[in-house]
């Protein structure tokens, strides 16, 4: 039984910290897309929401 | 009841980019999103080509069809939007579709793309017409309006067609006869399983 | 004098006037096209099946104008991947239940004898059941993706369906990480045991004990759990190696490469997922004493007498320092 629990919550918090890992190393499309001399100010936020 | 199309007329396009110029600006879509492009095919070689391209609408639209959770869904005019609200950003649509429309705000796959987004024809989402929620999520509502896309009202060249099927093909019809020569209405055989005789 | 300048100016005017008379006239029959010797697209789809050019966008995919293979992806995925993984899983789960019906759980034939021994150590069994768990969660949230839309989104709604399936998606994406590791640790733990062998040969030949009533000898795993560690690591490895491609689209293909990972992912994972339900089918009901082996780690000594011989033989042998030396079941 123990070795069953330890597997859940080890698998949990796996999933969890290459969660957050994943998402810091995420790229969004306004930067990926872009070229470095085209990103002046503001990528806009139309149609993607605050956080595309 | 009108079907709409596009038809990129590409005898006639010279890659200007009025196109992409006048999506990006009527709906305000944000950098690395590219509803409508222009790809040129063998650039500066003789035979050169350009076509404009976004979504075309596709009769029995494979986005659709791929879709997971069945987000999609084609207008009484044939016109075929998705809801943002139900997508999951799993990035389907794009290995179906065979002109590349689906964008994604993000590049990795891990956990979601973002909500996915393409051209609407101008026609906007599932909100109630005109509204602000409607323009933040999908953009301008021309067609509500009793307007046409604005890329193909922006063409410099007239090469960009979008209304009633039926109408654009003979406006294409006409012009090949006139000029004596015409490419084929690109891309009307994968999407809308039919061919101008030109 | 004057009349000659007059006859002069006369014949200029009228062949000026023939001139404009003959410019305005369309000429027929030199007709020009001046994309005459541009690409087709016809021509083009023919003789690569996809259509690219040049953009000028830092998006590269976009440069894509038509790849008609989608078309084809679309139907495999619709059509050809639902009746694979129908016919796998569904084929499976009514085998199992027409063998279970007719053979019955595989009885200890000599009776618990109260003594066991060591199966498993606590290692072992925490990174199985690691693996176990994370796959039962990612063929849930797989077969999600496939039959998700036609069995269970007329039954709860589009709103319900899609929030289920996102946060299905984000469990299968994540949870790949642990059971990928779990896929690795049992390849390097157990393949010393996992080598096919003569045995095995023998094993399968005597029916393994579940056709017909035989105790063919085999070492600590005969040849169906060897069977199982090939699928586990093969299949494993090879819808890691597919799903995470698909996790971090375009990074090492173009639009073909990713058609073809989601269909080698799919088709492997239908199969794995059949494989795995015999494996639990097996461990659990199939088999008097098996789960012994996973749930605690010791298995009864006539169990594994009758199972297992072979390797009793090898245990009984390293002698009672061993730690595997039987022993009576402690009360708990």
């Amino acid at each position: 039984m123990k070795a069953f629990l330890a597997a859940l919550l080890f698998a949990a918090i796996a999933a969890v910290g290459v969660s957050i890992l994943l998402n810091a190393i995420q790229e969004p499309s306004s930067v990926a897309f872009t070229t470095g001399g085209a990103r002046v100010g503001d990528p806009g936020h139309n149609l993607v929401g605050p956080n595309g | 009841m009108a079907r709409m199309k596009f038809l990129c007329d590409a005898d006639r396009c010279i890659e200007c980019n009025a196109c992409v110029t006048a999506c990006k600006n009527e709906h305000e879509v944000p950098w690395g999103i590219n509803r409508r492009r222009v790809v040129t095919i063998n650039d500066g070689k003789p035979g050169e080509r350009s076509v404009s391209m976004a979504c075309m609408h596709c009769t029995d639209a494979p986005c659709a069809a791929v879709c997971p959770v069945n987000c999609f869904y084609t207008t009484a005019d044939g016109v075929v939007l998705h809801s943002k609200d139900l997508c999951i950003g799993c990035g389907y649509c794009f290995y179906a579709c065979p002109f590349g429309a689906p964008q994604y705000p993000k590049v990795g796959n891990f956990g979601s793309r973002g909500k996915m987004d393409k051209c609407t024809f101008c026609a906007g989402g599932p909100e109630a017409d005109g509204s602000q929620e409607e323009y933040e999520k999908y953009g301008a509502n021309r067609l509500a309006e009793g307007k046409l896309p604005l890329c193909a009202e922006m063409c410099s060249t007239k090469s960009l067609l979008a209304g009633d099927g039926e109408i654009i093909a003979q406006i294409y019809k006409e012009r090949v006869m006139k000029r004596g020569y015409g490419s084929g209405a690109w891309g009307w055989k994968t999407a809308y399983r039919e061919t101008i005789e030109s | 004098m004057a009349s000659f300048g007059r006859f002069i100016r006369l014949a200029v005017g009228a062949c000026v006037f023939l001139l404009v008379i003959a410019a305005s006239v369309p000429c027929n029959a030199q007709q020009v096209n001046p994309t005459a010797s541009s690409v087709k697209e016809q021509q083009l789809l023919q003789e690569l099946n996809r259509i690219q050019g040049r953009v000028s966008i830092p998006d590269q995919r976009s440069g894509v104008l038509e790849q008609p293979a989608g078309r084809d992806w679309r139907e495999f995925r619709n059509v050809t991947l639902r009746w694979i993984g129908g016919i796998a899983i569904l084929g499976m789960i009514a085998v199992m239940v027409i063998f279970y019906l007719t053979r019955g759980m595989v009885r200890l034939e000599s009776g618990r004898s109260g003594r066991t021994i060591v199966r498993f150590r606590a290692f072992e069994r925490f990174v199985h059941w690691m693996t176990a768990s994370c796959f039962i969660v990612l063929a849930i949230s797989g077969l999600n993706i496939t039959f998700g839309r036609p069995l269970l989104l007329p039954l709860i709604g589009f709103e319900a369906f899609s929030e289920w399936s996102q946060w299905a998606k984000y469990a299968h994406n994540y949870l790949s990480f642990p059971f990928t590791i779990g896929v690795v640790l049992i390849f390097l733990m157990w393949i010393a045991g996992n080598i096919p062998n003569k045995v095995d040969v023998e094993w399968l030949k005597r029916g393994g004990g579940i056709v017909g009533h035989d105790h063919p000898p085999a070492y600590r795993f005969n040849a169906g759990q060897k069977a199982i560690y090939w699928i586990v690591v093969m299949g494993g490895g090879a819808v890691a190696v597919t799903g995470y491609e698909l996790m971090f689209p375009f990074y090492l293909s173009g639009i073909e490469g990713m058609q073809l990972a989601q269909i080698v992912h799919s088709v492997v994972s239908v199969l794995f997922i059949a494989a795995m339900l015999a494996h639990i089918y097996i461990g659990t009901i199939g088999m008097e004493g098996a789960f012994d082996a996973m749930g605690t780690g010791e298995v009864d000594l006539n169990w594994a007498k009758e199972h297992h011989s072979l390797w009793v033989e090898e245990e009984l042998a390293k002698g009672p320092s061993s730690g595997s030396s039987p022993r009576p079941v402690a009360a708990e």
